[in-house]
């Protein structure tokens, strides 16, 4: 039809009268096939399991447009296509509580995610959670602060592990230290097996300690939570049995060093057997602050 | 003078017949679990238990309810790992639901039918003796709710391992006051 109009007009002002068009239509265009995302979930009861049949709506915040579905029987749902701004999305089903969440943002060719957790319908009259003065942030628990803390059960068990496996080469190492040191008046080659083997399983100690080490490190922190009890004890002997895990090596390695040079040990390598047997003892006394837990 | 008095039985009378409403709130209270292992033992308090009680019609419904973290062993790394193996990052709360009757309240001791609902589980409790103490307009119950880690679908948590008791009472002072 617009080229029936524009007929009778030369090529290039055609072309012109089309590019402006164009240009004026442009940004509705554009916005007419602008992005889309997409907003999922679950639902689940109080128990966690999967809901199904549960009526989902979405309501845009700005526009008003209202799109509905039911979840499936995995309790699943996924509106796709969804014009990105905020949604207030409505869960109602058969026996439960309606709940409502205010508002969740669907980005431009992003996804978000709404999981829906149902209480059972309440009987009038009945009291409630709400009723109690608990705000929804107490009472709605999450997967995800049930996974870190999961992750940080794990981390800690492992950490507790390595710990208790490291207590053998440990034990091994300060044992082996007096083969190290050699005999009064023996020529220092006399105990160089004895200095190779110390330092082998020590390095292996100190391999581990550190890995075992990290674990507990690295686990994620629980926010709100004050230290207390005998992990405090725990915590404060690995500030002596830390530092010590490291400089025992280092003395260590300048001691064997002097040693195989058929010179005395002396100077700061002299501390390595004090430091070592001092790290030894904080760390079995960290492990014993523990143990007789679960 | 009489019409007055009739005005009067008139206005009162269906409330007492029927039953009127009576609420009653949880004041000091005091939850707390026993853990048991073969080492060593451990209980868990909290204090930070709300209730709610409504009664209807002759007949009561209380609500009790706690956030599981509020629960104190004195040993924050033990009480979070109570935490994780009851669920509590999902399930942060611990509802305890009474329902018996109001006369019952005037009782010595009451015998209950509890729901409980924890880690993300429901469990029924007949019948539990709870005893009961007037101290002016407020009345004080005391008991111990016998549940066990397998009514919540718990893993026992093990040291050295050895799995701790089954069994995990909890110890119930609770405090109620009417509204």
């Amino acid at each position: 039809m617009l080229r029936k109009a524009l007929g009778g007009w030369s090529g290039s002002v055609r072309g012109a009268v089309m590019a402006c068009l164009f240009a004026a239509l442009a940004p509705f265009l554009i916005a007419q096939a602008g992005g889309t995302g997409v907003l999922a979930g679950k639902v689940t009861d109080a128990s966690g399991a999967a809901v199904a049949s549960v009526k989902v709506t979405a309501v845009n915040a700005d526009s008003g447009r209202t799109r509905t579905m039911t979840t499936g029987a995995d309790g699943v749902y996924s509106f796709g296509a969804l014009p990105p701004g905020n949604y207030r999305v409505k869960f109602e089903a058969t026996g439960f509580g309606t709940l409502e969440i205010p508002s969740t943002t669907v980005p431009e060719f992003g996804r978000a995610t709404a999981d829906g957790k149902l209480e059972p319908e309440q009987k009038p009259g009945e009291p409630s959670l709400k009723d109690l003065g608990f705000t929804p942030d107490q009472t709605a628990g999450s997967a995800a602060a049930q996974a870190r803390l999961d992750k940080r059960s794990h981390m800690l068990k492992i950490h507790q592990r390595l710990g208790l496996i490291t207590v053998a080469p440990l034990v091994a190492t300060l044992v082996l230290a007096n083969g190290a040191k050699g005999t009064k008046g023996a020529p220092a080659s006399a105990s160089a097996t004895g200095r190779e083997i110390h330092a082998a399983v020590g390095g292996v100690t100190a391999g581990l300690y550190l890995t075992a080490a990290s674990f507990a490190v690295f686990a994620p922190k629980i926010p709100g939570t004050k230290t207390r009890g005998s992990i405090r004890l725990h915590k404060a002997l690995a500030l002596i049995h830390g530092p010590g895990m490291i400089l025992t090596p280092i003395l260590g390695e300048l001691a064997y060093r002097q040693k195989s040079n058929g010179q005395k040990v002396s100077g700061i390598a002299s501390a390595h057997g004090a430091v070592g047997a001092i790290t030894g003892i904080a760390y079995g006394a960290a492990i014993l602050s523990v143990v007789f837990k679960f | 003078m009489n019409q007055r008095f009739v005005a009067a039985f008139l206005l009162l009378a269906p409330a007492a017949l029927f039953g009127a409403d009576s609420q009653w709130a949880l004041g000091p209270s005091t939850l707390s679990y026993l853990v048991s292992h073969p080492l060593h033992e451990s209980v868990g308090v909290s204090h930070e238990a709300r209730g709610k009680g409504v009664c209807h019609a002759g007949q009561c419904d209380f609500l009790i309810a706690a956030p599981v973290k509020s629960f104190d062993s004195k040993d924050s790394n033990r009480d979070l790992h109570m935490l994780q193996v009851t669920r509590g990052g999902q399930f942060p709360m611990v509802t305890v639901r009474v329902l018996l009757p109001e006369a019952d309240l005037t009782s010595a001791t009451i015998h209950c039918d509890l729901e409980i609902q924890f880690a993300g589980q429901t469990a029924h409790y007949k019948q539990v003796a709870f005893q009961r103490e007037a101290h002016g307009n407020d009345i004080r119950i005391t008991g111990t709710i016998p549940a066990t880690l397998a009514d919540f679908k718990i893993d026992p948590p093990s040291l050295l391992s050895i799995p701790v008791k089954n069994d995990v009472p909890i110890k119930v002072e609770l405090t109620w006051r009417p509204m």
